[in-house]
């Protein structure tokens, strides 16, 4: 059965493990192993090559923004200068910040951050591109998510190509008539781009003004959702599903165990002789 | 009996001070067809959602008077048990479905009406049916059906719901001809067969007079006129003072100074050929030629500024070609109309003339130079887009500052830049709007507003896609008229993509007829429409004169 087939609860109650899972453990080994899961199951949904390039630019650029980040802003301890940038005698910018140095330390805390944050964004790419829309409302209903939140969701994620392919329309007009990137007046540039923000802002006010007008229309009202609502379609779970959940529970409430354990040991409140390789395992891998 | 009661109906917008309705008074029998029009901003979707609770239920706002529906004061039930009487249609098929799925969407009404599954599902069936739609749409993706097909999903979901009353409010104005044609078959079966009220608000009354019973026109906010189908059109001037569309037909009668007005060809041919004002034989080419009016001599040769040599282009992932080996040439000083069907490939020639889609087969060249190889910055000055929404284009402060914004980019004088947009807000009627925010316009004026925007840099080419979408029949006119008189002045080349015959007729030059991507016609638009099999292959549907002249040549 292709990965996309999944029952949406399935894949939602996977992000929701994965992500205790990224909070819990704190190694770059046991972190990109997380990272892997996520990339094997955005593979296995066999996305767009456009899917693909979106997902690698925004890995890129977290990994890079964050890495970068703390870096140079590192400031627990120990840390260990790596390279300086600007040496503390440097007038100005060297004696007001004393230097501003790459830190060995500041690079693994960002390399872990942003392996936590890409694990998630890629998990939550895998269930939005494999994922119908409908069958991810039925999803969120079941898993006790209101529905008017559900429902809101779910309507926002069909309008985002309609809203880019405005904004490609819009920045594209602005060109026709003359508007330059690059020139020699910034501020310009800046002004001009926030005013291209207008007509996109305006026309999804409309936009959502109209098809609130739409819902009511079809009898949709909060206050019925709860009560009375019906359902055309139902979600089954399949044995794979179970497994799969059942697979992520162990691996959850397992790495929950071993860092308690961990935890024990390491604050002298419990203390086992035969579990030395669990302690091991916990301060190497995980 | 009356099925609809509207009494003394008054509504005041929460932010205004004017009413937008006026001491509305009138009834509507079970089984009618009202047939509601008047210019932009007269209160015609006004009065439609009070009809149907959404005013003031979900709007809010001040309403006095009452609205019944078979005996029932609106105001005493929510929105959700009114929808099951009252459905309402609106005029953007695009913007009114929240699924993905066609039959998810049909379902959603009944869902939240607590129906059951096993109901539904039937219910589904029976709504795509009526809306002659086969069982297999069920399952199909809302985002790979046509104009004409959302708005028949759209008419589904609301048949589902099984509402007494059909309000519709412009149902027709994004649809080509064929589409149309089909969407209003449908109504008319909805009021004959099944007995649905049908109100629907629109600006095409030509289209719709032919299945309505009663005319209501409205103007202020106010009812100026109810009067039934066959008494409404005798005096055609308070359709003309307010810069409404009136029935073709009963214009041309009119014309011709006969005293019955006709909404028909059927009627018209019947009253012509009675009539001692055509002779008992085929009318002369040059009579012909005068019911459909606007016959354009073809200029003399001119410099060529874009060439479209044996271009095809498949957008990525799509089965087949948008474009296939088109070839043509487009010179300075020409008005040409692109028409089909909707898919037909019109905003992709746009586009591609644009040099914004690479051809995946030939090339085009502007001003001699490939079109893909030119920055778009470049292109300003040189080629201009108005996109059928034209609030993309309206980023300024006030309208002035609009208008001003691309000469500006040019890096013209002050006093060229001022002379400029004085011209350009003259030539289309905006001077006294030039310090309004182009936002708070009226549709039409944000449409003359973003075409002045786009033509301040009198580029060499102006391309405008569907202008039609939207507008009154004064409103486009008006654009129309004056943006044509000053392309013609200006040696200018204008391209406009539409759906309404009677405007390629009255201001293009050429025409250039498209199907499923392929270049099936390219020359003067007279010469097309007076070739039935030709607009039948481009889904294109004649208009109402010119089909008369066919008849009357024929007898």
């Amino acid at each position: 059965m292709p990965i996309s087939r999944l029952d949406p609860r399935t894949k939602i109650l996977i992000l929701i493990f994965i992500g205790i899972l990224v909070i819990t453990l704190d190694s770059v080994t046991s972190l990109l192993c997380c990272f892997l899961v996520g990339i094997g199951l955005i593979i296995l949904s066999f996305p767009t090559w456009l899917q693909y390039r979106l997902l690698f630019l925004f890995i890129l650029f977290s990994t890079w923004g964050l890495i970068y980040s703390q870096a140079i802003f590192y400031n627990a301890s120990p840390r260990t200068v790596l390279f300086t940038l600007v040496g503390r005698d440097i007038p100005i910018i060297g004696t007001m910040t004393g230097g501003v140095h790459v830190y060995r330390e500041g690079l693994l805390h960002g390399a872990i951050q942003s392996l936590r944050f890409n694990t998630t964004l890629t998990i939550g790419c895998f269930i939005v591109w494999s994922t119908q829309p409908r069958d991810l409302l039925l999803a969120f209903v079941k898993l006790r998510v209101p529905y008017s939140l559900a429902f809101m969701v779910t309507t926002s994620l069909r309008y985002i190509p309609l809203i880019a392919t405005e904004s490609r329309n819009v920045i594209l007009s602005q060109r026709l008539r003359g508007f330059r990137y690059f020139q020699s007046n910034p501020r310009r540039v800046i002004r001009d781009l926030l005013n291209s923000l207008r007509p996109i802002l305006i026309n999804n006010i409309r936009r959502a003004t109209h098809l609130g007008e739409t819902v009511e229309s079809r009898a949709f009202s909060p206050e019925m959702v709860g009560k009375q609502r019906t359902s055309l379609r139902t979600l089954n779970m399949q044995p794979q599903d179970k497994v799969l959940l059942a697979a992520g529970i162990f691996a959850v409430l397992g790495v929950i165990t071993l860092k308690a354990l961990y935890f024990c040991y390491a604050n002298g409140i419990y203390y086992a002789h035969w579990m030395r390789g669990v302690y091991t395992f916990v301060r190497e891998i995980l | 009996m009356s099925q609809i009661e509207i009494r003394d109906v008054s509504f005041t917008y929460p932010s205004r001070s004017e009413p937008s309705l006026k001491r509305v008074k009138a009834e509507v029998k079970c089984g009618e067809f009202i047939l509601l029009t008047g210019p932009t901003g007269c209160g015609k979707s006004t009065l439609l959602r009070t009809l149907n609770g959404l005013i003031p239920q979900a709007s809010g706002g001040l309403l006095s008077g009452d609205v019944t529906i078979d005996d029932s004061n609106l105001s005493d039930h929510p929105l959700a048990s009114i929808c099951q009487s009252v459905g309402l249609l609106f005029q953007n098929p695009g913007d009114q479905f929240f699924c993905t799925v066609v039959e998810d969407e049909i379902a959603f009404g009944l869902e939240n009406l607590g129906v059951p599954s096993f109901r539904i599902d039937s219910r589904i069936d029976a709504a795509l049916a009526q809306v002659e739609l086969p069982p297999e749409f069920r399952i199909r993706s809302i985002s790979t059906l046509s104009g004409g097909e959302k708005q028949r999903v759209a008419l589904a979901c609301l048949c589902a719901m099984r509402p007494r009353v059909l309000l519709l409010d412009e149902p027709t104005s994004h649809l080509d001809p064929k589409s149309r044609r089909d969407i209003l078959n449908i109504l008319g079966q909805l009021n004959r067969e099944d007995g649905m009220t049908v109100v629907i608000g629109t600006h095409r009354v030509t289209e719709i007079a032919p299945l309505c019973d009663r005319v209501w026109l409205m103007n202020c906010g106010e009812l100026a006129l109810d009067l039934p189908v066959n008494q409404a059109f005798s005096d055609l001037d308070p359709y003309r003072d307010l810069g409404v569309e009136v029935p073709d037909l009963a214009e041309v009668s009119e014309q011709w100074g006969l005293s019955e007005r006709p909404i028909t060809v059927d009627q018209a041919e019947k009253l012509f050929l009675q009539s001692n004002r055509l002779s008992s034989t085929s009318p002369s080419s040059s009579e012909v030629s005068e019911y459909i009016g606007h016959e354009h001599s073809h200029q003399g040769a001119q410099s060529v500024l874009a060439s479209i040599e044996d271009m095809t282009f498949q957008y990525p992932r799509a089965a087949s070609s948008a474009l296939r080996r088109i070839s043509c040439e487009i010179s300075e000083g020409e008005i040409i109309a692109v028409m089909g069907a909707n898919g037909a490939g019109k905003t992709t020639l746009l586009l591609s003339i644009l040099g914004l889609l690479r051809p995946t087969i030939g090339k085009i060249l502007i001003k001699g130079v490939n079109g893909t190889r030119l920055k778009l910055h470049n292109l300003a000055g040189q080629i201009g887009i108005v996109f059928q929404d034209p609030d993309l284009l309206l980023q300024a402060s006030t309208v002035l500052d609009e208008v001003a914004y691309g000469p500006g980019n040019l890096k013209l004088s002050h006093r060229e830049i001022h002379e400029r947009t004085t011209e350009v807000l003259t030539a289309l009627d905006l001077d006294s709007l030039r310090n309004e925010a182009p936002f708070s316009l009226s549709r039409g004026q944000r449409q003359r507003t973003a075409t002045a925007a786009a033509y301040s840099l009198l580029p060499d080419v102006l391309l405008l896609d569907e202008p039609t979408a939207g507008q009154d029949f004064s409103h486009l006119q008006q654009l129309m008229t004056a943006l044509c008189a000053s392309v013609e002045e200006q040696n200018k080349t204008l391209i406009f993509c539409t759906h309404d015959a009677q405007l390629t007729l009255q201001y293009a030059k050429r025409i250039l007829l498209l199907r499923k991507g392929e270049l099936i016609f390219d020359g003067q638009p007279m010469d097309a429409f007076s070739n039935p099999e030709l607009l039948e292959d481009a889904s294109l549907v004649a208009p109402l004169r010119t089909q008369l002249s066919w008849r009357l040549a024929n007898n």
